[in-house]
Formats: C-alpha cells, structure tokens, sequence
C-alpha cells in the first residue's frame, strides 16, 4: 500500500491513512465550493426578485385613484342629489392570456356590443393591464366569471348615480370616467377640497361625509315641473328660473331647460343646454325698471310722491323712445312702474342723474360675474360709461346685459332691507351670510321698493301672477325684452322675464323666471311676460309656499301696511 | 453531560420547527379568511351602495310625482288652495261648562225618534 514516484528522485512513502484524508479534505472543499455557488445563486436571486418593481398601475393610474370615491351630495333636507354606486369592471392581463381567438369570442358573446376585431387586439400582447369594458352591472359580472378564461378580472369602481335624472343637472354638473367632476358643483367640489384630500391620500376608498347643498329638492321639482310645463304650454325654446333665500343667500332652485341628464354626460354637450342663469348673460327688460327707481329713490334725488310727465316720447336725434303700454299723460312714481313707463323711467333716471345711475349699478355687482360656486360663470356687458341715450336704454334694461342670477340677486338686497347677499350653493346660516351682506340702499328705499313691487301684482302687470299665488303676499316686475335678430330688435321674438318676492310683508325669498320666446297660449290671452313667465311665477309660489312654511293670509291690512306714509 | 445537551437541543430544535410551521399555516389560514371577509364585506358595500341609490331613486320627486298624476282620479286628489288651510286663532275657544240645557234637549229629541243631524241632511239635499 504505497504509493511510487517513477522519477526515482525521491521516494515518498505514505500512510494509507493520510492519503484517505487528504482525499477527504479535497472532497470538503469540493462540497463547499458547490454549496457556496448553490446558495450564492439563491441569494442572487432573491436580490433579483428584490428589485423586481410591481406594476401596480392601471394603464398609467394607481388602483387608488380608479376607486376614489366622491362625497354624497344631498340637499337642505338630506335627500340624495348624487350618490357613489360600487360597480365592477372588466380588465385583462394579455401576458396571461392563452387562448386570444377563444376569449375575445367568449367575451364577444357576452358583451355583444364590443367589437371583436377591437377585441382581438387589445388582449394580444405583453400588457400587464388593459381595460376591457368599465362599470358593468353585478350580473354581466357573473356572466364572464362563469366563462372562466384566465387572464380576465374585474376590480371594483366607484361610478356617479344622480338618482334625480335630469331634475337638478345644471346644479349637479357631471363626472367623467374617472369620477373626476367635469361641470356645476361637481367640478367646484374637485378645484376646492376634494383634489386637496386625494392628493393627500385621504380621499380614497373610504367614506367621506356628505355634502348639503342649498336647494331644496321639493322647491326644485316644482320649479322644474312648471317651467317644463311652461314651455310646452307657450311653446317656448327654452326656460329657466332661480329662487333664492334673501337671508341666507342660499339658492333653494336652479332650473335651465333645455337640460340635460348626468347619469349620461355627453348629453351636456348638445345645443344649448347651458346653464342660463349663471352663464347666459340677457337683456332683461323692464324688470330692470326695478333697480333704475331703486337707484333714484335712494339718490335722494326722486321721492316716491314725484311726478312725472309721459305725454309724448323721448327724443334722441332720430330715436323717439316711447311707451309699451302708453298713458301719455302725467305719471306718478308708482303709476311709472306699475304700468311700466320707459318715459317716466328716463325721466325718473335723467333726475337722479346718469352718472350717479351707472355707479349704482357697480354697487349692485353688474360689472363682476356674479358670486357662486357653480364654475359656469360669465362677465356681464355692461358700457363702462353711459351716453345719454345709453343711459336712458339702459333705465328700462335694453343695452346691457347681465346674467339672471345677477339680477336675482340685486332684487334681493333690494327688498331684503337694502342688504345684498352673496349667494351661494352650499347650507349657510343667516349669521354666516349676515357677514357678505352689502348694503345697496337705505332701509327706506328697500320698503319703497316692496311697496312698488307688491302694487304691481295686485294692479298692474302682475296680477296675473297673484291670480295663482294669491294670499302669499308676492309681488314682482315683468319684463318683455326684444330680441336681437341680426342686429335688430325683433318684435316678434322676446324674452319674457319675471322678477319677484315672497312675502313682501317679511320678505324672505326671491325668483327669477326666463320664458324665450313664448307664443301666447290661446286666443285670449297676451304675449307679453305677465302672461307667462308671471303666470309661472306664479303657479310656483301657490306650490312651494306651503312647503317653505309660508301660510296664505288674505288680511288686507298686510298690503296696508307697505304702502309708504306719504301715500296713505 | 454533552449528550444530554444534544439531545436536549434536538428535541428542542425539532419543537421549534414545528412550531414555526404550525404558525406559518395559521397564518396563512387567518391570510386567506381575512381576504375572503374583505372580498365579502366590499361585495356587501357594493350591493349596499346600489341599494341606497335605489331607495334615493325611488324617493326622488322625480319618481314620485309621476305615481302620484297616475292616481289623481282613483283618489280623488286636487292641488292644496289657499283658502284650505286654517289658523289656530280661527278655531272657537272651548266652552267653560257644557252646554246642559242643550244636551238635555239634544237626547230627549233622540229618544223621541228624532235626529237632529240626520235632519240637516235631509234638509241640505
């Protein structure tokens, strides 16, 4: 047992006993070495798997921001405008998918309105992630799981429901796709506190509390029912109303027709289903009259005992301006407005004075878009300085134009004790609002005024409207403004506005109606806006006073009481 | 001596194997039922959240109003006028003491085959 160098220069000799551990050694060694690479392969890949990055977006958005969801809007009472449903939507893994022929068919026969050349393309491919088809309902879900191809999933989203339909849609506004708002309060919730929160992270998937808006569902429903039916009863191409609570500035309805459903947004974008009180600027008419003998009483420099002289036309140059409905002969004040005198309306503005008229119609708010959270806003066209003749136009609401909500809101500081308010779409105290208030006229004006508003339901261009809302102490002005067809006023097309109050006596809500061109609604009946935007007016405030808590009183002290000292 | 530590540390060892994989499965147990409650409790705001839709849906104006023109006739339903709704102040004050001679004479007349009301009836038609 040894072992033999052939050289024949050394000869080493050996125990068998060392040769068998320096085997062993070598072994041990071997063994390690290859344990060493075993467990530096596994470590290597851990590391690998390590730095593997988890693709958790959804075609380039976190899963997060699919679910986020938006806070139920309600209105002053709690009844839901809009709501978060949990839908599920269908999404593929294309790398997983084996067999694309067979699932875009399988899906195909599921959802046969998917085209399945689309279809086809969209599941072929290394993605990791592509949407199929979003917010299906619960029972198609059930359908596709049953399919059982792999590579097709659902997650959960939240979708918008506006359980009202088209009721409150231009208050609402809508959500595209991805729950982001894309019109009315909708989008000003986005731009105000709900893109803050998501972007901090706290917005998402969990319950948020629930916003109250100012309007009053049952008020909206009425209003959103007469004017509907307005429109078909003076066959009109459009409506549009506002109602708003003088105290508190809280708009209780907002109404456009035509309008538009949120459940299915592009419906939005059709031809004028615009939001017109907040961003159709108007003439307005003779409803204007209201603000010009506002402003005049308040200079000083008119009393409500004036008189003025309406026998023959305003001249400038060749225009003669005369009277809609002419008396021609010596006017009172309230004779001016209750027959709705554009004579005695010039002249009741030339005595105060056209400077003095056009910086009250800066204290109004007629040169900003009006206040509001809604984003659909537009600048008023008024002349930032008055001619003569724009002056006078301008006395009975022809060559500026300003929004309804704008003049909304002037008649309601203008009976609201001289006390204008910023209006607004959210639940406001009055000690809230009692903080925006801007006083617009004295005390005195403001009583003048109602007193001026309240005699022209009850003798003149209003009493239609107190036909219907009789016992409810509303008072209002008409407006029949001509519309501008191809640079000329057009005679035959006008738009009917009614401004009004309710009730006068303790004055707490105000309204604006749009009637465009309405036609008249039989043989008897006239054309002009007491005939329908106040007859709507009217049939609104006979409906929604009881519910606002306003009970009839036919006491005729109550109407007694507003008429001014100096006229009793 | 060290034979016992061996043992001792085998045992102990093999106890403790075990135990991480008892705890291991649990876990992974508890995982998976946690999953399947998440997955249940988010089906359940799921459907909760379309139930609330609908119940809203269906306590709109805009729904309601539509069932309420529909039975106008069968009810017999008119719109609310002014000249319905009463004050307190229009009710008459209640009498100190009941009217005696009045009731006397009411039930004699009963009692005699005669109703007062059922007259003014017939007398209306």
């Amino acid at each position: 047992m040894a072992s033999l160098a052939d050289s024949g220069t050394t000869i080493a000799l050996d125990g068998a006993r060392k040769t068998r551990g320096h085997l062993t050694k070598a072994r041990i060694r071997w063994v390690i070495a290859l344990l060493v690479l075993v467990f530096g392969a596994v470590a290597g890949r851990l590391v690998q798997l390590g730095l593997v990055e988890q693709d958790n977006t959804i075609e380039g958005q976190t899963r997060d921001l699919i679910t986020a969801s938006r806070p139920a809007i309600l209105d002053r009472n709690g009844l839901e405008l809009a709501v978060d449903i949990r839908v599920p939507s269908l999404f593929a893994e294309p790398r997983r998918i084996i067999d694309v022929e067979e699932a875009a068919q399988a899906i195909h026969s599921v959802l046969p309105d998917i085209n399945v050349d689309w279809l086809r393309q969209r599941l072929t491919g290394d993605k990791g992630f592509v949407w199929v088809k979003r917010e299906l309902t619960p029972a198609i879900q059930e359908r596709i799981m049953q399919l059982g191809i792999p590579g097709l999933d659902f997650v959960t989203e939240s979708k918008r429901f506006y359980p009202g339909g088209t009721e409150s849609s231009h208050i609402l506004g809508a959500v595209n796709i991805d729950n982001q708002g894309i019109a009315g309060i909708e989008k000003h919730m986005d731009d105000d506190s709900i893109a803050l929160l998501q972007s901090l992270g706290l917005a998402r998937g969990n319950e948020l509390q629930p916003v109250n808006l100012s309007i009053d569902l049952r008020v909206q429903h009425v209003m959103h029912d007469v004017l509907t039916d307005a429109m078909t009863r003076y066959q009109a191409i459009a409506a549009a109303g506002a109602m708003m609570d003088i105290k508190t500035g809280e708009v209780m309805s907002l109404v456009s027709l035509p309008d538009f459903d949120p459940n299915y947004p592009v419906t939005a974008l059709e031809k004028d289903r615009f939001n017109r009180i907040t961003s159709g600027i108007y003439e307005l008419g003779s409803t204007f009259k209201t603000v010009t003998v506002a402003a005049a009483l308040d200079s000083g420099k008119v009393r409500i005992t004036d008189n003025f002289d309406a026998r023959f036309g305003v001249r400038f140059g060749r225009f003669t301006i005369d009277d809609f409905h002419g008396k021609h002969r010596v006017l009172s004040l309230p004779e001016v407005y209750k027959y709705s005198s554009n004579i005695g309306t010039i002249k009741t503005m030339q005595q105060m004075g056209k400077d003095e008229f056009r910086a009250f119609l800066t204290t109004v708010g007629f040169d900003k878009p009006a206040p509001i959270e809604l984003p659909e806003r537009r600048l008023p066209t008024v002349p930032a300085k008055f001619s003569e003749i724009v002056a006078a136009t301008a006395s009975f609401g022809h060559g500026l134009s300003i929004s309804p909500l704008h003049m909304l809101r002037a008649i309601g500081g203008l009976v609201n004790d001289g006390n204008m308010v910023v209006p607004t779409m959210y639940k406001r105290s009055v000690a809230d609002a009692a903080k925006t208030y801007e006083r617009v006229v004295s005390s005195q004006t403001s009583q003048e005024i109602r007193y001026l508003m309240r005699l022209n339901a009850l003798e003149g261009s209003g009493s239609r409207m107190n036909k219907f809302a009789a016992g409810y102490r509303a008072g209002g002005k008409t407006g029949t403004a001509e519309k501008v067809v191809k640079g000329r006023y057009d005679s035959s097309k006008t738009l009917a506005v009614f401004v009004s109050a309710f009730p006068l006596d303790n004055p707490r809500y105000a309204m604006i109606i749009l009637v465009d061109e309405p036609k008249d609604e039989n043989a008897q009946s006239g054309h002009t806006a007491g005939w329908n935007a106040g007859e709507a007016t009217g049939r609104i405030v006979q409906r929604v006073a009881p519910m606002l808590g306003i009970s009839p009183d036919f006491a005729d002290m109550l109407d007694k009481q507003l008429v001014p000292a100096q006229l009793r | 001596m060290i034979r016992t530590l061996n043992v001792m540390l085998v045992v102990t060892s093999i106890a403790a194997l075990v135990g991480v994989y008892a705890l291991k499965y649990t876990v992974e147990d508890t995982a998976a039922e946690k999953t399947a409650i998440q997955r249940q409790i988010e089906r359940q705001q799921a459907d909760l959240s379309l139930l609330k839709a609908d119940w809203a849906f269906l306590n709109q104006p805009a729904n309601v109003a539509p069932i309420v023109t529909r039975h106008v006739a069968e009810l017999n339903l008119q719109p609310l006028a002014q000249e319905q709704f009463g004050r307190f102040e229009s009710l008459p004050m209640r009498m100190r003491a009941p009217d005696s001679s009045a009731l006397d004479s009411l039930f004699e007349a009963l009692d005699s085959g005669i109703d007062p009301i059922q007259q003014l009836i017939t007398e209306a038609e």
